[in-house]
């Protein structure tokens, strides 16, 4: 349960922050994946067939913990899914790809323009997006978390395959990534029409994977097409990219987001001395060993830390967990995360987090 | 010292650096018909050439596409060397088990460490993607494996690991078995929470550690 309370709703919040006016504290968003159904208590194939039970999944978890967003997002595939790849649906754990779209670039012609209101579970996205934003939307600043381009391509022809093509063939990553962009903007579009914003995950962009040469060729300008489409619709956008960033963060600016959430490998307090002057910064609590394998006060004083490391960012700061949490991380972790937001309040200083930090909590 | 062997070896080397599968091979070919002991190919020249793609990643020159491509070369290289291996010659292999837990099919990381396992002398059998935790315990049994490798890239799947340790532990096969664990969210502390013998960040790092764990098993055994 939670120690301390919240004064505002993170609607209040978000557009008080907007406004340079004073808070009641800091935005956290712990960023949970499918733990949502741990914390609604059903099962994650339930979400795979019923769009009121990822409704209210979204919804418990907002009204469980009180970040400062609520996702519908269940998994990364669903539109390489809708555009015809093969997924293992396991009764209690996250869905994955089985088998992409096609196997080889010859095969491209099969892949067809999605209708995100008919194909695959999409529909039942969408449908969620709508009880979501009806039933919190005035609460809760509430997004559909939308897989980017380049990392939507993977999955059409298959993680290694796009991989080498990069190397050997360039040529036929543009034709695929150019098609992938087409189907992420019809899935973008109609979750814009439930009136939710969207936060794109783009994990194959990250530095771990690709080159930042290759991120620029074949990653960047696809998603600079894709925030413009987004904000030619009035929408906001977040982006988070797994992984080492430190290489294109300058590349992320330029795109022209709203927010970049960041992994706990990437450096915090580098990033918010390096962009932080031109783009809002969101992380990076470590979700594996502290947020799933740590103490609540291991919780603390990691989030305490980041915020050390980030609140001064000029153009704004959020606390995050560094990538979406395990399914099984402890709930008390997460009210942990939160609880130490509330505990920092507002406004904030060196001398109250050195406080802070001098004593445990928990333990 | 043949000029000639170490100037072969070099070459190998480099054709992985520089992931000219073609070349590889023919420089493979080379290597047999000059005469040349096909596990100094292996290991001085294939390996050699993998490690230095490795540590081009560690420095941020090569990525994962680069690796790959490197490791496609490394293996058409395997190819014309591996049937003119001596197993005599080559010092006792351990037996390994390798692969990608259950609900995850992200096998980069996986595939880099079975590499390494095998240049470093481990015999491994490779699973693949997606593995029920039953099946390591299973294949592990079956072969008498020293070491399991568990790899993953998702948080969501990471709780299988676990499952698998625990597995080990009723079947009364924990204090014969190393356990370990890797991928992208794996951390030092998540291995010791499940209770996993090992992690390394990164591939040969974690297949020197293997070797070192298992022999350091193996020693205490007798």
């Amino acid at each position: 349960m939670s120690l301390f309370k919240d004064e505002m709703t993170p609607m209040e919040r978000a557009v008080a922050f907007s406004k340079g006016e004073d808070v009641d504290r800091i935005q956290c968003n712990p960023n949970l994946s499918n733990g949502i159904a741990r914390v609604l208590g059903c099962k994650i194939s339930e979400f795979n067939h019923s769009a009121r039970t990822l409704a209210d999944a979204v919804i418990a978890t907002h009204r469980r913990f009180g970040g400062d967003g609520a996702k519908v997002f269940t998994d990364l595939f669903i539109i390489a899914e809708a555009m015809g790849a093969k997924m293992k649906y396991p009764e209690d754990e996250t869905v994955d790809l089985l088998e992409p779209a096609i196997k080889d670039i010859s095969e491209i012609s099969k892949l067809e323009p999605i209708d995100p209101y008919k194909d695959a579970r999409l529909p039942i996205h969408i449908e969620a997006m709508k009880y979501v934003q009806d039933e919190i939307g005035e609460e809760v600043p509430c997004t559909a978390l939308v897989v980017g381009p380049f990392t939507s391509a993977f999955f059409l022809i298959g993680v290694e395959t796009m991989t080498k093509m990069m190397i050997k063939d360039p040529e036929s990553v543009h034709r695929l990534c150019e098609i992938s962009l087409e189907n992420c903007i019809r899935f973008a579009d109609a979750t814009i029409k439930q009136g939710i914003g969207i936060s794109i995950a783009e994990p194959m962009s990250s530095c771990t994977v690709v080159s930042p040469k290759h991120f620029r060729e074949f990653s960047k300008p696809y998603l600079k097409r894709f925030v413009d489409f987004i904000k030619s619709k009035g929408s906001g956008t977040s982006i988070h990219i797994c992984g080492k960033t430190d290489g294109i963060w300058e590349d992320v600016v330029d795109i022209s987001v709203g927010a970049l959430s960041i992994d706990n490998i990437a450096s915090l307090k580098n990033c918010t001395e390096t962009v932080g002057d031109r783009i809002k910064i969101m992380g990076n609590v470590d979700p594996s060993s502290i947020m799933y394998a740590g103490t609540k006060e291991d919780v603390r004083k990691a989030t305490l830390q980041c915020v050390k490391d980030g609140y001064k960012s000029p153009k704004g700061y959020g606390i995050m967990s560094g990538c979406g949490l395990p399914v099984e991380t402890p709930i008390e972790n997460i009210d942990a995360m939160l609880d130490t937001a509330r505990e920092i309040g507002w406004p904030i200083t060196d001398e109250k987090l050195e406080e802070l930090m001098s004593f445990n909590r928990y333990e | 010292m043949s000029n000639v062997k170490e100037k072969l070896l070099k070459d190998l080397a480099e054709s992985v650096v520089d992931m000219e599968e073609d070349d590889t091979i023919e420089i493979a070919n080379d290597f047999i018909e000059s005469g040349y002991d096909a596990y100094e190919g292996i290991s001085n020249g294939l390996a050699a050439g993998m490690d230095e793609a490795g540590k081009l990643y560690e420095e941020e020159e090569y990525y994962i596409p680069e690796l790959l491509m490197c490791s496609d070369a490394m293996y058409a290289g395997m190819d014309v060397l591996k049937p003119h291996l001596k197993y005599d010659e080559t010092e006792e292999k351990y037996k390994a088990v390798v692969g990608v837990v259950e609900g995850d099919t992200h096998d980069i990381g996986k595939n880099l460490f079975k590499i390494m396992l095998e240049t470093t002398g481990f015999e491994v059998y490779d699973l693949g993607r997606d593995v029920p935790p039953g099946e390591f315990i299973n294949k592990a049994k079956e072969l008498g494996a020293k070491l399991i490798g568990l790899s993953t890239l998702m948080t969501t799947t990471m709780d299988n690991m676990e499952i698998v340790v625990n597995l080990l532990k009723e079947e009364g096969m924990r204090d014969d078995v190393v356990v370990m664990v890797g991928g992208g969210p794996i951390s030092q502390s998540f291995a010791d929470k499940i209770g996993a013998d090992g992690y390394a960040p990164e591939a040969s790092r974690a297949a020197r550690l293997a070797k070192d764990l298992v022999r350091g098993k193996m020693n205490v055994a007798v």
